[in-house]
């Protein structure tokens, strides 16, 4: 529920291309739509190839293995509901897969957040039916 | 060198006060930013029968400021844009004119960017649902310009150990040129410690790395050589012009090649090889700066200076009035104020015509003493080949470049 103290997180509302991603996350997995006519990766989830333009696809689960590959660190507020959050890091991982994505990386203070970390998927629960895809730092 | 290279040119422009409270409508303002823009040309509401515009439904069309001025078109085309249209738009009015569609063309924006909708994305956009492609964005509190661009300056610092001293030496410069400008924002300049010691908005970014958002409305006239000579002032002929030249994905810049390119990668052959000049030969530069970094990737990747020294190129004193190459003599987006591209053409206009010397003594009645020394007007001395650099994204670039022999 939306409160004036408390405004809501942005809920993900997912569609016919995307409800697999957030689905996945849900059952802690990172899935990703791949080409069946080609095998190129692809994200953000749309329903057409952009290399060989085909509409066969299917989602596969990625390895979750990943490297920082850029970040910035937000202070400034521009949703009501991060407001208690900033700074908050919003990132880009590039993921072993070859393809990169926007996330946020948790268990890392934001200090220690630096560009070529090797990172890991993991997942956070936003409802019942949908989870969040997140990286933090990889273990050994 | 392109068959229409030097055939059009640019023939009026005029703008509002940039303001953060303008207390009246985009309507009212983008008529009176046409209206100052045809009385400098000349031209009277029989003299204009093309209109452009673009915006982020934060604006009013063609058809409303055109009847406004009691102006009849054969044609107007009202486009969504961003910082890549101002020159793009030049281009499209090229088109238009040599398809015989029109004659002369008025381009305009007009933006309440501070009271009305603000860019960063507060208040209503930042509260929209989420679905689509912000499902991949969005959620992860990823909303605003200086969130999204601001990972390929990160980088660029990762990879060409660039700092965040070297980009501030574009606030401190386009400052100073600020300080020379009646119509700018903001007129103090600001040193070195000032941009670092200011607060963070998104971590590479300060506060003072950031545009000022602005309340304001302007418009630029673009017709035929043939045309322009009979017109007020000495034309800014179009030499070379690239329009919203965009790397291979757009919506998400940061998933395609290397981030540290941008778009005026790809836009450099169109423009430079249209005009048939090269970037040494140019006098002065209007990069879009809606952040200090976006003003040094675009210089680098132009071509003023070698990939990866972008960062020594802007602190090295080349980019300030009295260097070898002053980038944003009004101050720009940084000082001036928020536009969307506009207002760096047409202070290039206004220097290729030496008209840049807008405080000293009889400016008004065209009287120019042109005060070259430190702190004295901005008029750069003699110019002749002037670029502007376009911005919408770190993927979407457009370019100019105008000549006044």
């Amino acid at each position: 529920m939306t409160t004036q103290t408390e405004p809501a997180r942005p809920a993900p509302v997912p569609d016919e291309v995307s409800a697999p991603y957030f689905e996945g996350a849900r059952d802690g997995k990172l899935m990703l739509m791949r080409c069946l006519a080609c095998g190129a990766w692809r994200f953000p989830a749309r329903d057409r190839c952009d290399r060989c333009w085909s509409t066969e696809t299917e989602w596969a689960q990625a390895s979750g293995e990943g490297t920082l590959f850029s970040f910035v660190l937000m202070h400034q507020v521009y949703h009501p509901a991060f407001a208690r959050e900033v700074p908050y890091n919003v990132a880009v991982v590039e993921l072993a897969e070859g393809i990169r994505l926007t996330t946020n990386i948790v268990d890392c203070p934001n200090e220690a957040i630096h560009i070529g970390m090797p990172v890991q998927a993991v997942f956070e629960p936003v409802s019942d039916t949908v989870a969040l895809p997140k990286f933090r730092p990889a273990r050994g | 060198m392109s068959h229409l290279s030097g055939k059009y040119a640019i023939v009026g422009v005029g703008e509002t006060d940039y303001s953060r409270g303008s207390g009246r409508s985009t309507r009212a303002l983008g008529v009176q930013a046409l209206r100052k823009a045809m009385l400098d040309a000349g031209l009277d509401r029989h003299g204009i029968d093309g209109m452009l515009s673009y915006h982020g439904g934060d604006s009013t069309d063609s058809t409303a400021i055109a009847s406004d001025l009691g102006i009849r078109l054969n044609f107007y085309m009202d486009c969504s844009g961003g910082g890549s249209s101002t020159e793009a738009l030049i281009g499209i009015a090229i088109g238009v004119i040599e398809a015989g569609m029109c004659r002369t063309v008025a381009i305009f924006r007009a933006m309440n960017g501070f009271t009305g909708v603000r860019i960063g994305g507060t208040g209503v956009r930042a509260a929209a649902s989420v679905g689509g492609g912000a499902l991949f964005t969005r959620l992860y509190g990823q909303s605003s310009a200086a969130q999204t661009f601001a990972p390929s300056f990160m980088r660029h610092m990762y990879e060409y150990g660039t700092t965040s001293e070297q980009v501030a030496h574009v606030k401190v410069a386009h400052s100073k040129h600020a300080a020379a400008n009646p119509k700018a924002l903001m007129k103090t300049p600001v040193t070195i410690d000032d941009v670092l010691n200011s607060r963070w908005i998104t971590k590479p970014l300060h506060l003072l790395d950031c545009c000022l958002e602005t309340d304001n409305a302007t418009a630029i006239i673009v017709t035929s050589m043939e045309r322009a000579r009979d017109l007020r002032h000495t034309p800014a002929r179009i030499l070379g012009v690239a329009g919203r030249v965009s790397k291979p994905r757009v919506d998400y810049h940061w998933v395609h090649g290397p981030i540290t390119r941008v778009a005026g990668y790809y836009a450099k052959d169109i423009v430079f090889g249209m005009a048939g000049i090269g970037p040494e030969e140019v006098d002065i530069t209007g990069s879009y700066d809606a952040f200090t970094f976006t003003t040094m990737l675009q210089l680098e990747e132009y071509g003023f200076c070698p990939k990866g020294e972008g960062g020594a190129y802007v602190s090295s004193g080349i980019i300030e009035l009295g260097g070898k190459r002053p980038n944003n003599t009004s101050g720009g987006h940084l000082c001036e104020g928020y536009t969307h591209g506009m207002s760096m053409v047409i202070e290039n206009v206004r220097q290729l015509r030496g008209q840049a010397d807008d405080y000293c003594p009889g400016w008004a009645e065209g009287r120019h003493s042109y005060d070259y020394r430190p702190g004295g007007c901005r008029q750069v001395r003699n110019p002749t080949i002037t670029m502007n650099l376009g911005w919408a994204n770190p993927a979407t670039g457009s370019a100019l470049i105008l000549t006044n022999t």
